[in-house]
Parts: structure tokens; C-alpha cells; sequence
């Protein structure tokens, strides 16, 4: 879009200024030190009507639309340049901001850490019990396998023994070298 | 050579607090402590301040920045305590030569054992066999002052484990991350003070 070309009639209108104010000033020679406060074109030529100019944001023109890219122009009414901070106050502001922020961000941490410490001390303590429960458990079978044992060895043992001896009496196979 | 912006000071004050605690504020004030309208024009010419210089960040006495004024930024090559340089991105990294500015300050401390003083003076990271003591209650990935057991800063670095994790480690385990010891002084000699 082309900028709309704003009036500037000070400077067109310089000469003919110059004239008038030279006529005037013979018949009003008291008052030469105003010269400007006479608008002498009024008479001469009839005011144009000052146009309206629009900004691009009352146009509704899409921002791409234009000759500087979005990202590369600068916001109007800033200062140009970077804005230092040397002065001790406004330091020490920034400082008590990063230390505050610091401060949280261990703290959280600490918290964080002494939770999860909690949690791996209670799943340890979990773990431990179930070892134990699970070694007694197996105290328990061992006892009672070595108890059946002991009942079986009371009363089947003997009987074992005297059938096999007398087996072993008749059917075993002798061999003698003779 | 110029002073900080907002964003650049936050950033290298952000960096700086991971290692040290409240007391960074010394850094800033004077070592007297007077109130500002009763200061000479000495003790304003004696405060430290932060120059930026070739994306290299220098700690220094306000009279040092002032006379320094006077040199051509292309001459001008080091002033003051380098404490470390901006990247590219923005970010901040602290160099060894920041050691002396934060070691006073220092939250959390790791002490090295003279056993474990050369291999981490040589670029290795702390492991647990080589700790002599450590800071109580300190969290994981927090920086740390590393010194021998002399109190001697040797560099710094960051908490692999919170301390409460690293008494179950096993000795060869990593307890600290080096991100700086002063052996760089002489293993990075060539690019230490001058890019």
C-alpha cells in the first residue's frame, strides 16, 4: 500500500507568507512581534480539508501484507538500543529475583527427593518383611517335611528293613570264583 | 566493552546462583556497608561491576571499566575477572576463572581426597572412593564447589545424586559432574583468555 501524503502547509506555502507579512507589517508596526499569529491564507487561497490518514490497523490489512516483514519492524515510541543496568538498586532487584527463584527451585527439590526417599525406604521395609515371611514360610515346610519324614522313618523303617533282609537273603545272586 | 542488559544479567545471575547461596549479594555491594547517600565518590569508584566484552562476561572494580573506556574495543582483550561468556543462544557459561568470585560464596561443597585430586584435576568427574566429605542434605543436579581437603578450590561441577542417594552408590560410582577444574589453566591455555 502507498502512504497517503500528509499536508504540509508551512512549507509550500513559505513565499507568499513572507509577502503578506511584509504588507502587514506597514500598517501594524506595534504589533511586528507576532508575525505569525496573522493567518493571511484564509483570504487568499480556501483551506483544503485536512484528509483523513488511516493506520494500517484501522484498514484491516492482513500483516503480511506490507513492506517491512512483521518481525523486523520496530515498535514505535521505544527507545533504540539495548537498556543497561548498571546501577546497584536495580541489580540488586534482579538478584533478589534469581535468588527467590533459586530458593524454590531447591527447595522443590529437596522436597521431591525426601518424598522419593520415603517411598524407596517404605518399598525396602515392604521387601524385607515379605523376605522374611517367605524365609519362614519356608522354615515351616522344611518342619514339616522333616517331621513327616520322622513319622514315616518310626513306623515304616523297620519294616523295610526285615523285608529286605530276608530278600536279600534269598535272592541275591552269589558269584565265587572257585 | 558495555554493561549488561536485563535478560544478560538475569541469565549470568541465574548461573551464578547455582553455586553460590544468599551471599552473592556481596558480589554487587561494596565490602563497606554505607548507605548510598552517605558514600564518597571512592566507594562508588570501588564497586564491582559486570562488563560484557567480545560476549565474554568481566568482573571488575568501577574504576578499572572506567579507565578501560579509553582502549579500542579491538585492542582491548581481557579486563578484569573473566567469570565466563555468552553463547550464541543466550545461554550462559561459567568458565574456571569465575572460580575465585563464586568458591566464597559456595552453597554446597564436595571434598576431595588427595587420591582423587589428580584425576579430577585432569578432566575426570568426582567418583565416591574419592570423596573425603561432602555437604549434608544437598539434592541432585545442584552445582558444587569441589575442593581438596585442605579447603583449596579446585573447581566445580554438579551433584549427580542427592547425598542421601550417593551413601548407598558404590565406590566407583559418580557422585559429582565436573563442568570446570583448574587444571583448565593449563590444558586450555591457548583459549582460556583469548578466543
Amino acid at each position: 500500500m502507498a502512504p497517503i501524503p500528509k499536508n504540509k502547509p508551512s512549507s509550500k506555502n513559505g513565499s507568499k507568507k513572507d509577502g503578506v507579512t511584509k504588507a502587514l507589517s506597514k500598517k501594524s508596526k506595534n504589533r511586528l512581534s507576532k508575525p505569525q499569529t496573522i493567518k493571511p491564507q484564509k483570504s487568499h487561497v480556501p483551506q483544503k480539508k485536512k484528509k483523513r490518514v488511516y493506520t494500517e490497523k484501522e484498514l484491516g490489512i492482513p500483516k503480511l501484507n506490507m513492506i517491512t516483514p512483521v518481525g523486523v519492524e520496530k515498535p514505535k515510541g521505544k527507545r533504540k538500543g539495548k537498556v543497561f543496568v548498571d546501577d546497584q538498586e536495580s541489580m540488586m532487584t534482579i538478584l533478589a529475583m534469581v535468588n527467590a527463584d533459586k530458593e524454590g527451585q531447591i527447595e522443590s527439590k529437596m522436597i521431591k527427593a525426601r518424598q522419593l526417599e520415603e517411598i524407596r525406604e517404605a518399598r525396602r521395609k515392604e521387601a524385607e518383611a515379605r523376605q522374611v515371611e517367605k524365609r519362614s514360610k519356608l522354615e515351616e515346610t522344611k518342619d514339616s517335611l522333616r517331621k513327616k519324614r520322622n513319622r514315616q522313618s518310626d513306623t515304616a523303617i523297620p519294616l523295610v528293613d526285615e523285608s529286605s533282609t530276608a530278600k536279600a537273603k534269598s535272592t541275591r545272586k552269589r558269584v565265587s570264583f572257585r | 566493552m558495555r554493561p549488561l542488559t536485563d535478560t544478560e544479567t538475569q541469565t549470568l545471575f541465574s548461573k551464578l546462583a547455582n553455586y553460590t547461596g544468599r551471599s552473592l549479594t556481596h558480589l554487587i555491594t561494596s565490602s563497606t556497608s554505607i548507605p548510598a547517600s552517605s558514600k564518597s565518590k571512592k566507594d562508588e569508584d570501588n564497586r564491582h561491576v559486570f562488563r560484557l566484552h567480545s560476549s565474554r562476561v568481566y568482573y571488575l572494580p568501577l574504576y578499572l571499566a572506567n579507565l578501560a573506556t579509553s582502549i579500542a574495543r579491538p585492542n582491548l582483550l581481557s579486563l578484569g575477572t573473566c567469570i565466563g561468556k555468552f553463547t550464541k543462544t543466550g545461554k550462559f557459561r561459567l568458565h574456571i576463572t569465575a572460580l575465585d568470585v563464586i568458591a566464597p560464596h559456595a552453597r554446597y561443597k564436595v571434598w576431595v581426597k588427595p587420591n582423587g585430586e589428580m584425576p579430577f584435576l585432569y578432566g575426570g568427574n568426582v567418583v565416591k572412593a574419592h570423596v573425603g566429605r561432602w555437604s549434608e542434605d544437598c539434592p541432585e543436579h545442584v552445582g558444587v564447589v569441589v575442593y581438596d581437603m585442605k579447603d583449596v578450590p579446585l573447581g566445580f561441577g554438579v551433584t549427580a545424586r542427592s547425598t542421601a542417594e550417593s551413601r548407598r552408590l558404590e565406590p566407583t560410582g559418580i557422585v559429582t559432574f565436573r563442568q570446570a577444574d583448574i587444571g583448565e589453566y593449563l590444558r586450555d591455555e591457548d583459549t582460556l583468555f583469548a578466543t
